[in-house]
């Protein structure tokens, strides 16, 4: 039945593209026509027509005086709605009352009566206008008015179709929000006419009862102007009743549809003020009419009755309300905050606005690599967003040696219990020696003994507030942690050596044994023997240290030394022993850390690190971007723009990137500082894990930088000053250079490793035709998720991870370079995997340390080149 | 006497449908504006024997004349379809209405066709809401010409009215919901190959994605037939997962056109008949999976379907006004009426462009422990990137033509810079940006149709 193609059916005479030539007349307008778009048209042309630059949203009344008539328009500047008729189209969408339904006295009741009307949405367009609108119709009460009612919409005018329908039920959502904020003000509006007129009603009835009673008085018989007076009297008195029961039909609006989540409060703050508002009207309609007089005490005090003629003015006589005096000013005000809100969600493309939509549903589905290059807003604040998309978030699964699979949210949570545990241990035992103190000291020590005996090849250690190698193994193997935790009081005397806060000695070597440098699970390294360094954090930093200045080496190069490295094979066993104990180091301080304390700490950094250095605090506390905001996606595709100019001017752009992806620090040194901090905000789309701050990121730094700020930043943007600090700027450049990237904006140099692989040259092609920046991040932003995906897969592939027995590490280490291999990655890209995948494993441990800076810090020996331009 | 009485109201027509199930359709209307009387009711369709129904006949006519109140300002142009939606709480009903102009007994008349659905449907209603109205406005067109020529306009307006009666009554049980959970689908299997052959499965999910998730899975056995059902929908977002139907086991349903994937067994003799004109006016190319014997066809480009569509439906439309008499305007007369109507039953062909990025998922996702949210996960990266590269071509050709002001010439430059160098990638990607933007592959390719045809042409040949 389906046969192989057959293309030659479809190439027939007929030109593609030219007219086709019918032999039946059809007339046109009964035809369809053969392309989507006209001759000149395209997929962009759609909305060229409409007489309006871009979406508005327009609010109408139906007034009884002028018939359909606009109101206002958001954004008020009349450049948007162009030479849009706004009469004409009011006309339009407010000629139909979808709202029918009776309000005034139903038959057989001699009184009004109000009815609670629900909001009616309609969808519709103007063809030949080029303009859709999705109107809400709302009633709004006026005692005034005929019928007491007042029929407004509100209508979200765009020249997009598609967009209106497929936004459908959020629109609908939004515009609720606001309808309901005008129709609570409105509310209380009416109930405070009503009392006012009721007031009136009352003084009206007490001058007429005087007013009788003295004719009567006076004449002593019924007169004719007596019985005119009874008259006026019994009217006043109906008109009372009248009031009353519409006073207690305001106030006892169904609580029901307050209660229903259509329709939410306008704002949350004022949330409360409202609902006080409400709860006041809904009250029994005497305690009501006492409670709005108690509320508007104040206003009601000045206010004097006046006495009401019988005839009121005509229709045309009066003045309508505005919609401000209709719903209160404070209302009114918010429901015009909530529809500038409403424009702004959907303004733009409706391309741009559905795929964000479904990438935010898609990334709350992968909080475990999200932190890597998105922006925080797009999975965390704003998932609470209700898009129709859905958002549940599977738990990952982790391994434990023995191959069982458990959640790793369960498994975060006993990491929890044993971090308790650990706290209370380790505050017992008061730090007494500075850690930093401890960690220049042995870094130095170590540079001098060992400077120059390692190949350049061979990778040494890997830096961390927590290490991520120690994770792998605790994470593969460690969920036994709670057993393992009451182990024998040998280990436990060992591993407590290893606490950074258990310590009071102060010589290098105890240091080192005290478990500031602990050894790697080899079997988690990834192709390297090494250390873990625990770095406290610089608040506690900070108590201990006092001002010592720090002045050594890390204690990287003991591990040549012999004899350290007979202590660190000691120290392995023990931790393999105890897998658990190594975790727990850097969470210690981190724990008690929240995402406020994660921002004063990028804010405060100065004082967090004064001690080391005479750095001056605004260097070291300046916050990459917008001091200690969040970094938004938008700042973010504006970095695009100098990231685009960055690739293309600098043929050494991959290496550069490739630093920055791999973790390892890039120094942006140069003299000039809106340069300097131009190319920080170039490179720092690339850089993983950047924070919900950009905390990982330095922009602007005159002072030199130390070893622990390697831990921190990520991407620094340094001063070149020709002056004594300048000097030991560049010492500090020297003495950390093996560890370091540097691009020299001055001398357009590049000192780094090489880098090898097609990945970021597709990243980072100088002859790339892309022409915008936002563009060049979207681009940016999809490779930046293969490459997140090949993390996740790396990471979570347990089986490439798992030894088949507890020596068995060598082949677990060529499992995962083949494996790497298998994912088409070269030797360079594989680090970039790992690196990334640390993270990932660093992440999962401490994920639920909002805020908590997770980075670390890994490097190897590799030899440095330098690129010019 | 009679003289005397005012004009009795002609009682309005109705038609009850009989549908399987329950059907989430309250009414369907069909009214005009008369010159003299204002709005009324010309035809009423409705589900027959729903027991509760929450509109009288009365309320209906209400309803229907309410769509057309308004319109009287309508000013577009002659032969336009404009669409209206209605969300009425206070009477607990959605309304879609299209109104059209049509000749009614020699004058010119606005005319409203509409469905009545009750608003606790909305969110069933608004995925298929696209697939309604467009299959709506054909009927319309033909309509239009069945008013202009006299004949009655009613038994056409029925030919699509109970289809979509009877889509929506098979959606309400049988669409696929709105999450798939994965152990339902054969991302779930130990190992790939335990459900289906590793090619078949990845030629499926490239094709599905190549032709922008629209796909029709055919075989014998239902659990089969939904699993991959299941699959690919995998691919698709949850508003369109909610616009895609499962079988049903006892192979009830017909093929119908719009949704994005739709599972059909085959009869008992293991023949499936494929409806030519449906498949053909789907908003989209369509694969075909047949799950007894791992094949997968696919329709031409998003470009080229619509131009056969359109050439279709123009042909269609032709008949139709070329028909002699009343008789000669049901489907089967229209489609002997000419030669050039003869349909080309080729139209799927094998896929041809394979691609890196299905391939290197499928390879991937399978290293991933099977049980687990991993996979899960690691498809949702897949999906991301599919979002995004999407979005970057549409931004970048965007760019390149200024929104379309220039013509797009550097095809090659894109797929270098984007790393879309690999056909079918390009495909994949391109097919989801025409989701985003409605005619992108006609701009794109142009008038490189008959190029691009004559090149597979070639290609094929070797």
């Amino acid at each position: 039945m389906i046969g192989s193609p057959d293309v030659v059916a479809f190439t027939k005479e007929d030109d593609f593209g030219e007219l086709f030539s019918d032999p039946l007349s059809l007339p046109e307008e009964f035809s369809v026509p053969l392309f989507n778009h006209a001759a000149h048209a395209n997929p962009w042309t759609k909305t060229s027509y409409a007489k309006f630059s871009k979406d508005f949203i327009l609010i109408s009344e139906f007034s009884e005086q002028v018939g359909p008539q606009p109101l206002l328009t958001i954004p008020s500047d009349p450049k948007v709605c162009g030479t849009f008729d706004l009469n004409y189209f009011s006309l339009r969408i407010m000629s139909v009352d979808y709202q029918a339904s009776f309000v005034g006295h139903p038959p057989g009741s001699n009184y009004p009566k109000l009815n609670f009307v629900e909001d009616s949405k309609v969808v519709l367009g103007d063809s030949k206008e080029g303009a859709f609108a999705y109107v809400h119709h709302l009633t709004l009460y006026d005692l005034e008015a005929r019928g007491f009612v007042r029929p407004f919409c509100m209508a979200y005018i765009s020249a997009d179709e598609r967009k209106i329908m497929q936004q459908f039920q959020e629109m609908s959502s939004q515009f609720s929000k606001a309808s309901e904020c005008l129709k609570m003000g409105n509310r209380k509006a009416f109930a405070n006419e009503l009392e006012k007129k009721l007031k009136d009603l009352e003084y009206t009835r007490s001058v007429l009862h005087k007013e009788a009673e003295l004719q009567k008085t006076n004449s002593g018989c019924y007169s004719t102007q007596a019985i005119e007076k009874a008259n006026e009297l019994a009217n006043v008195e109906k008109s009372i009743y009248e009031h009353k029961d519409l006073l207690r039909q305001i106030t006892s609006y169904p609580s029901r549809k307050r209660k229903d989540m259509d329709f939410v409060q306008c704002e949350m703050e004022k949330a409360t003020e409202i609902s006080a508002v409400d709860d006041t009207l809904t009250c029994n309609s005497d305690n009501a009419v006492k409670s709005v007089e108690t509320e508007s005490d104040n206003r009601k005090s000045t206010y004097t009755p006046q006495f009401i003629k019988a005839k009121s003015a005509k229709c045309f006589d009066k003045r309508l309300k505005t919609l401000e005096e209709l719903c209160e000013t404070n209302f009114f005000h918010q429901t015009l905050e909530q529809l500038n809100l409403v424009e702004k969600s959907f303004r733009g493309d409706l391309s741009f606005i559905y795929t964000s939509q479904i990438n935010r549903a898609l990334l709350t589905k992968q909080r475990v690599t999200s932190f890597l290059f998105e922006a925080e807003s797009d999975w965390i604040d704003e998932t609470s967003k209700n898009f129709k998309v859905s958002s549940n978030t599977p738990p990952i699964p982790i391994l434990n040696l023995s191959g069982e699979l458990m959640n790793l949210e369960s498994y975060t949570t006993s990491v929890d219990v044993d971090h308790i545990k650990q706290s209370g241990e380790s505050s017992e035992v008061p730090a007494e020696s500075s850690t930093s103190d401890i960690t220049q000291e042995t870094s130095e020590a170590a540079d001098t003994e060992t400077k120059g005996s390692f190949s350049s090849e061979k990778s040494i250690e890997t830096f961390g507030s927590v290490s991520p190698s120690n994770l792998q193994s605790n994470y593969f193997e460690g969920l036994e942690r709670s057993k393992v935790s009451t182990t024998s009081s040998y280990e436990d005397q060992k591993v407590g050596k290893m606490s950074p806060h258990r310590t009071s000695e102060g010589s290098p070597a105890e240091v080192f044994g005290n478990g500031h440098l602990v050894p790697m699970d080899s079997a988690c390294c990834i192709g390297q023997d090494g250390f873990i360094y625990e770095e406290p954090t610089p608040e506690i930093a900070q108590e201990c240290c006092g001002d010592t200045v720090v002045n050594q080496e890390p204690l990287s190069l003991l591990h040549g030394d012999p004899v350290l490295q007979m202590d660190y094979i000691l120290e392995d066993s023990t931790l393999l022993g105890s897998p658990n104990k190594g975790l727990m180091f850097s969470e210690l301080n981190t724990s008690v850390l929240s995402e406020e304390a994660a921002r004063i700490n990028i804010e405060d950094v100065s004082d967090s690190t004064s001690y080391m250095s005479t750095s001056t605090s605004s260097d070291r506390a300046a916050s990459p971007f917008t001091y200690g905001s969040v970094l938004t996606l938008r700042q973010k595709k504006k970095a695009g723009h100098n990231a685009l100019r960055f690739i293309r001017q600098y043929p050494f752009a991959h290496q550069a990137i490739f630093c920055l992806l791999s973790g390892r620090t890039l120094v942006i040194l140069g003299s000039d500082e809106g340069t300097v901090r131009k190319l920080v905000n170039a490179l720092l789309i690339y850089v993983p894990n950047l924070g919900k701050y950009g905390e990982t990121v330095q922009p602007w730094l005159s002072t030199p930088f130390q070893l622990t700020d390697l831990q921190r930043w990520k991407l620094i943007g340094l001063q070149r000053a020709f002056s004594p600090a300048g000097s030991s700027i560049l010492h500090s450049l020297n003495r950390y250079s093996r560890y370091i990237s540097i691009l020299d904006c001055d001398n357009k140099t590049l000192r780094c490793p090489p880098y090898k692989g097609i990945l970021i040259n597709h990243m980072a092609d100088h002859r790339t035709q892309i022409k915008r920046g936002s563009t060049y991040f979207l681009h940016v932003q999809s490779l930046l998720t293969q490459l997140t995906a090949k993390a996740f897969l790396y990471t979570f592939c347990h089986h490439i991870h798992l030894p088949m027995d507890m020596n068995d590490q060598g082949s677990v280490t060529s499992r995962r370079t083949n494996f790497l291999l298998q994912l088409g990655c070269t030797v360079e890209e594989s680090k970039i995997v790992q690196y990334l995948s640390e993270l990932i494993k660093t992440h999962c441990i401490q994920g639920h340390l909002k805020g908590v800076n997770k980075s670390f810090f890994s490097f190897d020996y590799t030899t440095s080149y330098l690129y010019k331009i | 006497m009679s003289a005397a009485c005012p004009p009795q109201s002609p009682a309005v027509a109705k038609t009850e449908v009989l549908v399987d199930d329950w059907c989430p359709m309250l009414a369907a209307t069909f009214a005009y504006w008369d010159n003299i009387l204002g709005p009324r009711v010309r035809h009423i369709w409705a589900p027959r024997g729903q027991g509760f129904s929450l509109l009288c006949d009365g309320e209906v006519t209400f309803l229907a004349n309410h769509t057309l109140n308004g319109e009287i300002l309508r000013s577009a142009e002659c032969g336009a379809v404009d669409v209206k939606f209605f969300v009425l709480a206070e009477k607990g009903v959605i309304i879609v209405s299209l109104i059209f102009d049509g000749e009614l007994k020699g004058d010119k008349n606005t005319c409203a066709l509409s469905i009545i659905l009750p608003q606790s449907e909305l969110s069933f209603y608004l995925p298929l809401h696209t697939v309604c109205v467009e299959r709506l406005k054909h009927i319309i067109r033909k309509g239009r010409i069945c008013m202009q020529k006299g004949y009655n306009i009613i038994s056409v307006l029925s030919s699509e009215i109970v289809p979509i009666m009877e889509l929506l009554t098979s959606m309400k049980k049988h669409s696929v919901p709105e999450e798939v959970d994965i152990k339902d689908t054969v991302l779930n299997d130990d190992d790939i190959g335990d459900s289906c052959h590793e090619d078949f499965l990845h030629k499926a999910i490239s094709s599905h994605l190549q032709t922008c998730g629209c796909s029709m899975v055919v075989g014998s056995n239902p659990e089969k037939v939904n699993k991959i059902v299941l699959t690919l929908c995998l691919f698709l977002t949850p508003a369109e997962r909610k616009c895609s139907r499962l079988c049903h086991p006892d192979g009830l349903f017909k093929y119908d056109t719009g949704l994005f994937v739709q599972g059909l067994l085959k009869d008992s003799t293991g023949s499936f008949v494929l409806p030519y004109r449906q498949v053909l006016y789907s908003p989209y190319p369509t694969t075909h999976i047949d799950v007894d014997i791992n094949t997968v066809k696919q329709m031409p480009p998003c470009h080229e379907h619509m131009y056969h569509q359109r050439r279709y439906m123009r042909s269609e439309l032709s008949a139709l006004w070329r028909a002699a008499s009343e008789d000669d305007i049901s489907p089967d007369n229209l489609i002997n009426a000419q030669d050039t109507f003869t349909p080309d039953l080729n139209i799927f062909q094998d896929v041809m462009h394979r691609d890196t990025l299905v391939k290197s998922f499928i390879d991937e996702v399978f290293l991933l422990k099977p049980g687990l949210s991993l996979r899960s996960v690691y498809l949702s990266h897949f999906l991301l990137l599919l979002n995004r590269k999407a979005l970057t071509l549409l931004r970048y050709i965007e760019d390149e033509t200024q929104k379309g002001k220039k013509t797009f010439r550097s095809l090659r430059n894109l797929k270098t810079d984007l790393d879309l160098t690999v056909e079918g990638d390009l495909n994949i990607i391109l097919a989801m940006a025409e989701k985003l933007r409605a005619g992108l592959h006609s701009f794109v390719f142009g008038k490189s149709f008959l190029t691009s045809m004559q090149e597979r042409d070639l290609l094929m040949s070797f």
